[in-house]
């Protein structure tokens, strides 16, 4: 029996790690994603869902909340400056997107030719999309200094008095979204000219040989064949300019006369400035109710679109 | 003429990309007065280093430090953990892996401006304002941008690794950590680079949630130098210098990561 007994216990000890193994074996795919699962549901999912009770309720931090039940959303619509700041974001978003995608794609044309050191000035193009957006506001300000700045001195050169750029109405805007397009098109550029460099060169010799312009041959073989990459560029884009902050804050604080309070501004304003939580999560809401909507129109719009399989 | 025409279309391209950065440079060693006296084009006549003095005389080394230390923890926290989520994501098989997966990319749908407010609102009821763990605690645990990004670069390797070393008697630890991350250099390098980027450059949690010096980063502390009538813009221009210098030095060695991030989101 104790003869026995030994190799019995180190037979169940045996069972028992096996036991523990297979549990780790079984389990350890949830260890892995653990981490970042309680990250998503703390820190995104769970203020969604706070954002929504937010918004049924007037609190102003100092105070208790009160129940309010749907009134920020009845005096949201009833807002003017709410819609004023939607078409002033709508606007940035036209300045911006056309722009920045247009020129990414022109450059990502020319930086595709064989010249020589042109991985120098491809690096040279994508290197504003490292610069720290809020410095960068700084930045364009001092550009736009009506006295001393660099273009109005520019302009000064040739007789011209260049205008006070970011304190008028008609001109803060696009200045502003100038910002953004020089930040972003290098960026573009680089995953345009990736999928350029996708497109097998067969294509284009096979359409020149069959006759096609140049002008043919860009909108009707490349233009299509950069579809996906043109919807990539876009969605991400689009996300990005709607919700522009960093910039506006540094430039121009939403004026003058709120003609560069575009939408993540005002919210941010509501919430930190006038300290009206209720009524900033409603506004955020309606802001993320946007971008979904833009969102699922582009890839639509895009999916509408053949694609073509090049692998 | 070809060739010199679009050599010239390239060398106007690279100095708007550049000039920007110059005008910070020129500008960070000028006195007031030159700023109305020179061309902003043109360096100061003679360069000062005043104000770069002035800034790091005074409270600007402690959030230089702090904003080190906010993008060290930050990265450190996303190669950590993005690292064994995007494992499990792309080469574990486990029940509910595909809903779990597009949910992390649904979040990414989520604006940030949606989360803010919320995000401040449970910092204060934990007592986390203007702490270092306020400032943190949201984006150590890695982003879904992250996780997709690593996701996608694990799918590519080889199918089998595992396998093999499953019969040799590796564990999972041991199989992610001495068979797969030796492999997957290039894209921890990448999203490595892209984190530090992106947090050394974050500007609105950091406005929202802190307010003391204590946990004060660069860009808050410039934010405040532009207020009123009269900016200084040598001194605002010293403090960008700082701010950029890390960035552009990480960009000359290291841009080769940062256009392999587009080859990784990009669509393949």
């Amino acid at each position: 029996m104790t003869a026995d007994a030994r190799p019995l216990s180190a037979a169940t000890g045996h069972r028992r790690r096996g036991k523990a193994r297979r549990r780790w074996h079984s389990l350890h795919p949830y260890v892995f994603v653990a981490p970042s699962l309680f990250g998503v549901f703390a820190f995104l999912l769970l203020p969604v869902l706070i954002v929504f009770g937010l918004s049924l309720f007037d609190w102003e931090l100092l105070s208790d909340p009160v129940f309010v039940g749907l009134d920020n959303y009845v005096a949201m619509a009833a807002d003017g400056t709410v819609w004023s700041s939607l078409g002033v974001t709508v606007l940035y978003v036209l300045l911006c997107i056309p722009l920045q995608t247009v020129l990414a794609l022109a450059l990502a044309m020319l930086v595709n030719q064989k010249l020589r050191g042109i991985k120098f000035f491809r690096a040279l193009f994508v290197i504003p999309w490292i610069a720290t957006p809020m410095v960068l506001g700084l930045v364009w300000s001092w550009i736009f200094d009506p006295r001393d700045g660099a273009i109005n001195r520019f302009l000064e050169v040739f007789g011209v008095t260049g205008p006070a750029w970011l304190s008028e109405t008609s001109l803060a805007l696009p200045a502003v979204a100038l910002v953004s397009v020089w930040q972003n098109t290098g960026y573009n550029m680089l995953f345009f000219l990736a999928g350029l460099q996708g497109i097998p060169q067969e294509l284009h010799d096979a359409s020149s040989v069959d006759g096609a312009t140049p002008r043919q041959r860009f909108f009707r073989v490349t233009l299509p064949l950069l579809n996906p990459t043109m919807f990539f560029v876009m969605v991400t884009n689009m996300i990005g300019a709607f919700q522009a902050f960093d910039t506006i804050y540094s430039m121009t604080a939403g004026g003058p006369s709120e003609s560069t309070t575009v939408f993540n501004y005002k919210i941010f304003h509501t919430a930190f400035r006038e300290f009206d939580f209720g009524y900033a999560a409603t506004l955020s809401i309606l802001l993320f109710l946007i971008i979904l909507l833009v969102t699922m129109a582009q890839i639509r719009f895009f999916s509408k679109r053949t694609t073509y399989d090049l692998s | 003429m070809k060739r010199f025409l679009l050599y010239a279309v390239l060398v106007i391209g690279a100095f708007v990309s550049v000039f920007p950065y110059l005008l910070v440079v020129l500008t960070a060693f000028k006195d007031r007065a030159q700023l109305h006296t020179t061309a902003p084009w043109l360096p100061g006549d003679p360069m000062t280093t005043a104000n770069l003095e002035k800034l790091l005389g005074g409270d600007f080394p402690t959030f230089i430090l702090n904003t080190l230390l906010m993008t060290l923890a930050l990265t450190a926290g996303q190669l950590v953990f993005t690292t064994f989520a995007a494992y499990a994501f792309a080469r574990l098989r486990f029940r509910g892996r595909e809903v779990l997966f597009w949910l992390f990319v649904a979040t990414m749908m989520v604006p940030v401006a949606v989360t803010v407010i919320p995000l401040f609102l449970i910092m204060r009821q934990l007592d986390l304002i203007n702490t270092w763990g306020g400032l943190l605690v949201p984006y150590i645990l890695g982003t879904p941008y992250g996780i997709f990004l690593m996701r996608q670069f694990f799918r590519g390797l080889p199918a089998g690794l595992e396998e093999a070393a499953r019969i040799d008697g590796a564990g999972p630890l041991t199989i992610l950590l001495r068979v797969l991350l030796p492999l997957c250099k290039p894209a921890l390098g990448t999203l490595a680079i892209i984190t530090v980027i992106s947090s050394w450059n974050s500007f609105m949690w950091p406005l929202i949630i802190t307010s003391g010096d204590e946990t004060k980063v660069i860009t808050v502390a410039l934010a405040a130098l532009k207020v009123g009538i009269g900016v200084d813009y040598t001194a605002i221009m010293s403090g960008g210098l700082i701010a950029l210098v890390p960035m552009v030095v990480i960009f000359i060695f290291f841009q080769r990561y940062i256009v392999r991030s587009v080859v990784l989101t990009g669509l393949k």
